[in-house]
């Protein structure tokens, strides 16, 4: 991967950088086949004002940048999906919409999955302002095949009303900071915002039953998209000595590196993309290797975005119930401050995941 | 007048300032001479801060506000950490993480002639020290120190070279030693070398060590001396 | 739909690890330095290397190696549909990256410092395996514009259809939406440099299919290898030796 960095690094570095995973080491510590620290955060966590800042230093029309602003300020004020992704140093933030549009007309009830990403300078000094870097046209794609390819997305339920509407979905991720393997960072910012996302739920109504209802959030609870499956991508490392190879390379090592490898695998062990874009050779059986390592590395990320996806879910059902203003009445005992587990006595889950006009309670911000 | 000038600003010597802040009043100075250091601007008869950081004071007259950053502004005098960016005929290009490329003239070596020009690749790194440092015009580099001596200027070889805030290279080089070096020279050997520029150069027995060394450092910033000590302790245990 | 008969046939009549029909012309382009069209089937791709020559934008010069710079594009008529597309849209500029660095991976960049390389690769006719035809094409056109590398690296595309691999894929089984993958493979030191795929595979078909994709990768640069030997033989024909 020929990145051309504004970044000096000395031989020393360089040759550092390429010894140390011999002796199983690596700079930050870590292990060469172990990633970097995750987290994971949604919605409202978000930090807004690097957001706008973001924004605010796209080139264009001052009116393209407002409307810009203003979508993003939208897609921030809606707290559902809407992810943030640390590895490392990597920061990469992932905005889920929806949209109903015309479908296409191969597919007319299929609803379409469209992938953009967004790099500023802010994140890296190599980006250019506006136009994006070589890497940036290659990281969309790669991103777009795990998912789109593997069908990870039900697209099918996505129909509307055939042939004339269907929802788009549209994932903007926005890279903040460039710590390194952003591909796999975006990836899981991707997931878990698509994982998170809920569209309004819509209905066919009117005497021929072609009139589209959509329920705004207050009036039917949103619905979650059906996702099949997790396509994980696992970023390799190949130097120009053989016996090295990393799994989740920093940006030191990004520039050092001759080779590069993105396998998108779940956890049950179906390859959904590789991408080794030229570098680099290696021997068939390395690349086998490398395939069973993301397999084992695919669930464990797995796992962590479940996890970080379920406590998420329940801190905003949560949060639903302690916006209500008759929540005093019903449950006297539970106070402002609220621990989970006092809910998790007292209330059923699922009765709160059923739209709250059904349960006919009166509903205010 | 001694007196006098202290405790015209005592109130903010040794305090935390932010810019805008007036520091002196010349006007009720009466006719005394102050050196103003860094982060620190004249206008008029007022002394503001435009850097925020802590105001320092060093007897007689001296004054400056002292913070952190990760971008270097060269000064003469100071020992810095280059890396060779490109080779011309009289000066190696050398960046010292400044707002321009700096000079070091192929002549600046101890005994340096046109015969014994040494050969620095691109990616080289340097300690070297800086000789002329104006504003408009790209600083220039030595590889001696003032009386012309070698000394311990020069290439550093293999090791692992990372960047830091210059706050923490000042604080590393400052005496008496900074606990985390101390502690760590009790049990380990390393080579160091810190660069005021906010780049340290690490080379211990093994890739192992040099990590070990060079991670202690970047996390001693935000502790205290005590912690610094514990830090190291408990570092050193998971490596035996 | 049916991808492969019971009788074992694909749908243009070929077995399922049987390659198309190649066939490659060395010198196409008079005005380059070095030039090639490659055929896999109805597939049709010209190369022309310019290079090494002078730097143009002397901000990307390099220093230690030469700058490899790619262009694909696809001719107006080359797909049934005639529809104009953009130049440099997203899926030609990654093709373009692809082809680049797979290049790069070849060729001795640290020989010709201060220099640059440029590839041209136009893809006249497109029947699947466009990326691959491509690289093949483009390593003809370096080898003939005498631009030292260290291997000649070959392409080929391989499927999965019908729970059968299938080599070379052509459009119609490329449009299918099952596993497709493209390996580049340096065939003397045994290595894979360039390697994509998508849908979904478990593990162990997809070193199947991969293997299947190697061995295409290996027709491939023994008939590369003669055509290079005869162009030579013919060069020193003319020169009358």
């Amino acid at each position: 991967m020929e990145q051309r960095f504004s970044l000096h690094l000395t031989l020393n570095e360089n040759k550092f950088i390429e010894t140390a995973p011999l002796s199983e080491l690596r700079l930050d510590g870590h292990c060469p086949f172990d990633y970097r620290k995750l987290t994971i955060k949604f919605g409202r966590k978000l930090n807004f004002f690097t957001l706008v800042h973001s924004t605010l230093f796209k080139s264009g029309h001052i009116f393209f940048r407002l409307l810009m602003l203003l979508n993003v300020l939208e897609g921030w004020c809606r707290e559902d999906g809407s992810s943030e992704v640390q590895l490392g140093q990597t920061r990469v933030m992932a905005f889920v919409t929806s949209q109903l549009v015309q479908p296409y007309r191969d597919r007319p009830n299929e609803g379409t999955l469209s992938i953009y990403t967004e790099f500023s300078p802010m994140a890296d000094p190599s980006y250019e302002l506006g136009r994006p870097g070589e890497f940036a046209t290659e990281l969309g794609p790669i991103i777009d095949r795990g998912l789109r390819e593997s069908r990870a997305v039900d697209t099918e339920s996505l129909g509307v009303l055939s042939g004339k509407l269907v929802w788009a979905i549209r994932i903007d991720i926005h890279i903040l900071d460039n710590g390194g393997n952003l591909v796999d960072a975006a990836n899981i910012a991707a997931l878990a915002a698509l994982l998170t996302f809920r569209r309004p739920e819509c209905t066919l109504g009117g005497e021929d039953g072609q009139q589209v209802d959509v329920h705004p959030p207050e009036v039917r609870e949103p619905l979650p998209l059906t996702i099949h499956h997790l396509p994980i991508a696992v970023t390799f490392g190949f130097f120009s000595n053989e016996n090295i190879m990393v799994i989740d390379p920093t940006h030191h090592e990004e520039s050092v590196m001759t080779g590069r490898m993105t396998a998108t695998l779940n956890a049950n062990g179906d390859v959904c993309a590789v991408q080794k874009a030229g570098g680099e050779g290696i021997f068939q059986r390395v690349i086998m290797h490398c395939l069973q390592l993301a397999h084992v590395k695919a669930g464990d990320i797995t796992s962590k975005i479940k996890n970080a996806v379920d406590s998420y879910n329940t801190e905003r059902t949560l949060r639903k119930i302690k916006r209500h203003p008759l929540m005093p009445k019903i449950f006297p005992s539970l106070s402002l401050s609220l621990s989970r587990d006092q809910y998790a006595e007292g209330v059923n889950f699922d009765d709160l995941r059923a739209p709250l006009a059904l349960r006919g309670i009166s509903f205010s911000l | 007048m001694e007196s006098k000038s202290s405790t015209s600003s005592t109130s903010l010597i040794d305090q935390s300032v932010v810019p805008g802040d007036m520091v002196l009043d010349l006007s009720s100075l009466s006719n005394q001479t102050i050196k103003l250091g860094g982060g620190l601007y004249q206008d008029c008869d007022a002394i503001s801060v435009m850097k925020a950081g802590r105001l320092r004071f060093s007897k007689p007259n001296k004054y400056w506000v002292e913070s952190s950053q990760k971008r270097y502004v060269p000064h003469v005098g100071d020992s810095v950490l280059g890396i060779v960016v490109d080779v011309r005929s009289d000066n190696f290009l050398v960046d010292i993480k400044g707002p321009s490329i700096a000079y070091l003239p192929v002549l600046a070596f101890e005994g340096g002639t046109r015969r014994n020009i040494p050969k620095f690749e691109v990616g080289t790194l340097l300690y070297v020290r800086v000789v002329k440092a104006n504003p408009g015009i790209n600083p220039e580099l030595s590889c001696t120190d003032a009386s012309g001596k070698a000394a311990e200027y020069g290439v550093l070889k293999d090791g692992y070279m990372f960047e830091c805030t210059t706050g923490l290279s000042r604080t590393l080089l400052s005496s008496p030693t900074c606990p985390v070096l101390d502690a760590l020279g009790k049990k380990l050997s390393f080579e160091i070398a810190i660069g005021l520029n906010g780049r340290v150069w690490v080379n211990a027995t093994s890739p192992s060590m040099t990590i070990v060394v060079a991670n202690a450092i970047l996390n001693s910033e935000s502790l205290s001396g005590v912690q610094q000590r514990i830090m190291v302790d408990k570092l050193l245990q998971t490596i035996q | 739909m049916e991808f492969v008969s019971p009788e074992g046939l694909r749908l243009d009549g070929r077995r399922p690890m049987e390659m198309r029909q190649i066939r490659a012309e060395i010198g196409a382009v008079a005005k380059a330095d070095g030039s090639a069209t490659f055929e896999m089937g109805n597939t049709k791709v010209v190369a022309a290397v310019y290079g090494p020559r002078e730097v143009q934008n002397k901000s990307q010069q390099n220093n230690d190696q030469a700058l490899v710079r790619c262009e694909y594009s696809m001719a107006t008529f080359s797909t049934g549909d005639s529809r104009r597309k953009p130049k440099g849209d997203r899926r030609s500029t990654e093709i373009s990256l692809v082809i680049r660095q797979t290049m790069e991976a070849c060729i001795m960049t640290h020989l010709m410092p201060r220099s640059q390389i440029d590839i041209y690769v136009q893809v006249l006719q497109a029947d699947g395996g466009t990326r691959s035809a491509c690289i093949n094409a483009a390593t003809l056109a370096l080898a003939d514009a005498g631009i030292p590398m260290r291997d000649l690296v070959t392409s080929c595309s391989a499927g999965y259809l019908n729970s059968t691999p299938l080599l070379d894929l052509n459009y119609v089984e490329d449009s299918a939406g099952g596993p497709d993958v493209t390996v580049g493979f340096l065939p003397k030191l045994d290595k894979v440099t360039l390697f994509q795929m998508d849908s979904k595979l478990p593990i162990d078909i997809l070193d199947n299919v991969m293997q299947l994709a190697i061995e295409g990768c290996k027709a491939v640069a023994n008939y590369m290898r003669e055509i290079l030997l005869e162009n030579t033989k013919e060069l020193e024909y003319r020169r009358g030796v």
